[in-house]
């Protein structure tokens, strides 16, 4: 498809041919999400419970409503908490990331527009939106009774207030290469030691990497003209879409898995073995 | 490892990696197999990292996911088989690289807790333990002592038996009669010869407590095994079977309410869990640890316990807590005990395991004792193997040591033969002015019957 405005011709870009394909990759996110759930199915085999917590006398009471929800916020908590004490560097930069992540991903108001486009009830979240920018972000630090920004729309009265220094596009997505360089080099110093490392492990990293710069140069009109701008906004989108399509064949699928492998893990201590 | 070069058989190795990869495969394996993300979490927990990287627990269970890649994935069939991380079969070098991998691994289940995604790599690492042993790579000291558990012949064995009639003997002169294999029993004590002959007076201290607390139990006139099933740890899967049935046999012959033991190792688990979920029955009686058969006596007000002034503390073994979920009863006892009890700084699921167990099956030299009293020679592979199990055992120790130097525990009491020698091994090694004992130790004399 093209568009005519004026002398440039929008369909030439990588943008219009992203969004296109926005829709198939959703679907063939969803195949593969098919695909590995149905590997789960197909391999599951009923356990069979031969010691039932309920039957043990030496079972001391009943574990009350809290003590269980204690001990689901304990196993989701333990890996940092163990990770903190024992590998700080990693597991902080670990953390930060992914909290940048959805954080950017879910919350900078340019994707939730795009969501919400796809996804309408997705506007009720539109008040949590965190701007693109640092400079309104420093206009709400200094300026939060007053608020001043040159542009039109002074989107500094958001909901995080001063906060929006640090809750902005430009610098998560700062922090993030940060984060991401701390997790490459983990990654290069794994190679050095002759440790585990997988094709999955480039494959997903340096895919968000370039995609977290091709965002921040587009969003920050690097350079500042309009063809560069569809490109670069195009590249973004596409490998977000390439991300999107291959989650449920790499690493990147642990978005959802990890609710099941946690409650899992709660379960089975909680409902399957001796007393807690 | 040149410790098994002479022994590695490729075809063996190759038809066995087959058999477990596309006969044991189901959803829970899949998932520890497909979801790690390799964020490497567990190095924080495994007592085998500080002694190197390579044994963390990832990178041992990686083994597994490539030869799982090649068979079950498109990217391992194709791709992967050119930039790496799929294989169909091992070479020689790989192969032994899995074998030291296979006895870098206690099973401790540390690694599931720390995972993000809740991947249990002792499983995967089982996996490979399992085609190993099939393929006949196992230390030949182990696969000794195990067949002659498997074939029931360690009762044929003089210093077993005299181990064992000893016990009983010194269990008559501290208690009077021991009642030996009485059927409808309330509770069937049991033990292995193992725990007849590391701690005999563990055994006769719950002799004593039975007796003073007026309990309707009884004893096994010969033990079932050298530690059964002992083939859980060596990857004998088929052995421990054997094995199991005897003892499932022999329990539901004597139909008992309770079937207390005092080890808190792998036996707790298969004895109590694998052996009735693998016959599909679901038992009659209940088997408890001794401290979770206490703590109930205690809490329904059957005993008190009479106070010690001392800082003491409790372990928690790998499979009776983190894989059991048994962390409330031996507290229950040690806090009623002394009010200066203490936790550990890692205790509960974060327990930081004594590194023994599954992973070298026990401090060397009393495996080498043990098969010097069985006349079974140590050939210099298997020497240099249970060598190699010792620098492990020093780096976890100085963990262990440092924890309990720090909270200035006295006593250390736990619940499994194998921590109690690892743990005395460490807090000798680093010099620490502590004692490790089973809880029993600690409780037996400051047991006091309540009149009714």
């Amino acid at each position: 498809m093209q568009l005519f405005l004026g002398p440039y011709q929008v369909g030439n870009s990588l943008y219009p041919l992203a969004l296109d394909l926005f829709i198939p990759t959703i679907f063939f996110f969803f195949f593969g999400s098919a695909y590995r759930v149905g590997r789960y199915l197909m391999t599951y085999k009923k356990p069979f419970v031969a010691v039932p917590i309920a039957s043990q006398e030496v079972v001391r009471g009943k574990i009350s409503s809290i003590e269980r929800v204690k001990s689901l916020v304990d196993t989701f908590s333990n890996s940092s908490k163990v990770g903190l004490k024992r590998k700080p560097v990693t597991t902080t930069a670990g953390l930060l990331m992914h909290l940048g992540l959805v954080v950017m991903i879910f919350l900078l108001a340019q994707h939730m527009v795009f969501w919400a486009y796809y996804l309408p009830p997705y506007r009720v979240l539109f008040p949590l939106a965190i701007p693109e920018s640092s400079t309104d972000g420093l206009l709400s630090l200094t300026m939060s009774t007053f608020p001043r920004t040159p542009t039109p729309y002074p989107f500094v009265h958001d909901i995080w207030g001063p906060l929006t220094v640090i809750l902005n596009g430009q610098y998560i997505s700062f922090l993030l290469l940060v984060l991401l360089g701390i997790y490459l080099g983990h990654k290069f110093h794994a190679f050095a030691d002759g440790l585990s490392l997988r094709a999955g492990d480039w494959w997903f990293f340096l895919l968000l990497y370039v995609d977290i710069v091709l965002g921040l140069l587009a969003t920050s009109h690097i350079p500042n003209n309009v063809v560069w701008y569809d490109n670069l906004l195009g590249g973004h989108i596409l490998l977000a879409e390439i991300i999107i399509a291959t989650l449920p064949f790499t690493r990147g699928f642990h978005m959802f898995e990890f609710y099941l492998g946690k409650i899992r893990e709660w379960y089975f201590m909680l409902y399957r073995r001796g007393e807690k | 490892m040149e410790a098994i070069n002479s022994s590695v058989n490729l075809d063996a190795l190759n038809k066995a990696i087959d058999e477990v990869f596309y006969g044991e495969i189901d959803s829970t394996i899949l998932y520890y197999l497909q979801s790690c993300v390799n964020c490497k979490a567990c190095e924080a927990a495994c007592p085998f990292t500080p002694t190197s990287l390579k044994y963390s627990p990832v990178n041992k269970a990686e083994v597994s996911r490539e030869l799982y890649r090649y068979r079950f994935t498109v990217w391992g069939r194709t791709v992967g088989r050119f930039v790496g991380g799929s294989k169909k079969y091992l070479s020689l070098s790989e192969a032994e690289t899995m074998f030291d991998y296979n006895w870098h691994c206690t099973n401790c289940g540390a690694c599931m807790f720390v995972c993000p995604m809740g991947i249990d790599s002792g499983a995967l690492i089982n996996l490979m333990k399992e085609a190993a042993f099939k393929a006949g790579m196992v230390p030949k000291v182990y696969s000794d002592i195990a067949n002659l558990e498997v074939s029931g012949n360690y009762w044929e064995i003089d210093v077993f038996r005299q181990a064992w009639n000893s016990l009983i003997s010194k269990m008559k002169e501290a208690v009077g009669e021991v009642p030996l294999d009485k059927k409808g029993s309330e509770i069937l004590f049991y033990a292995s010869l193992y725990e007849a002959f590391v701690y005999p007076e563990v055994l006769i201290n719950v002799a004593k407590i039975l007796t003073k607390l007026k309990k309707d139990w009884t004893f096994m006139s010969k033990p079932l095994g050298v530690r059964p099933p002992i083939g859980m740890v060596l990857g004998d899967k088929d052995g421990a079977l054997n094995v199991m049935k005897r003892v499932y046999n022999y329990f539901t012959d004597i139909s008992p309410k309770y079937i207390v033991m005092t080890a808190g190792g792998f036996e707790y688990l298969s004895l109590k869990y694998t052996m009735h979920e693998t016959f599909k029955v679901k038992p009659k009686y209940q088997v408890v640890h001794i401290t979770e058969f206490l703590a109930k006596l205690y809490t329904e007000g059957e005993f008190e316990i009479e106070p010690i002034d001392k800082v003491i503390t409790w372990h928690d073994p790998c499979q009776l807590g983190r894989r059991g979920g048994v962390y409330e009863a031996p507290r229950i006892l040690l806090k009623a005990l002394s009010k200066k009890f203490k936790e550990l700084p890692s205790h509960g699921v974060n327990s930081f395991c004594c590194s023994r167990g599954g992973g070298g099956c026990g401090v060397p030299t009393l495996v080498e004792n043990l098969a010097k009293m069985l006349n079974i020679s140590i050939s210099q592979e298997d020497k240099k193997f249970l060598d190699n199990t010792l620098l492990p055992l020093i780096n976890a120790g100085e963990i262990k040591a440092d924890e309990v130097k720090k909270i200035k525990a006295k006593e250390v009491a736990t619940g499994c033969p194998v921590c109690i020698e690892s743990i005395e091994f460490s807090l000798n090694y680093y010099h620490v002015d502590s004692d490790v004992l089973h809880i029993i130790n600690l409780l037996t004399d400051n047991i006091k019957v309540r009149n009714k």
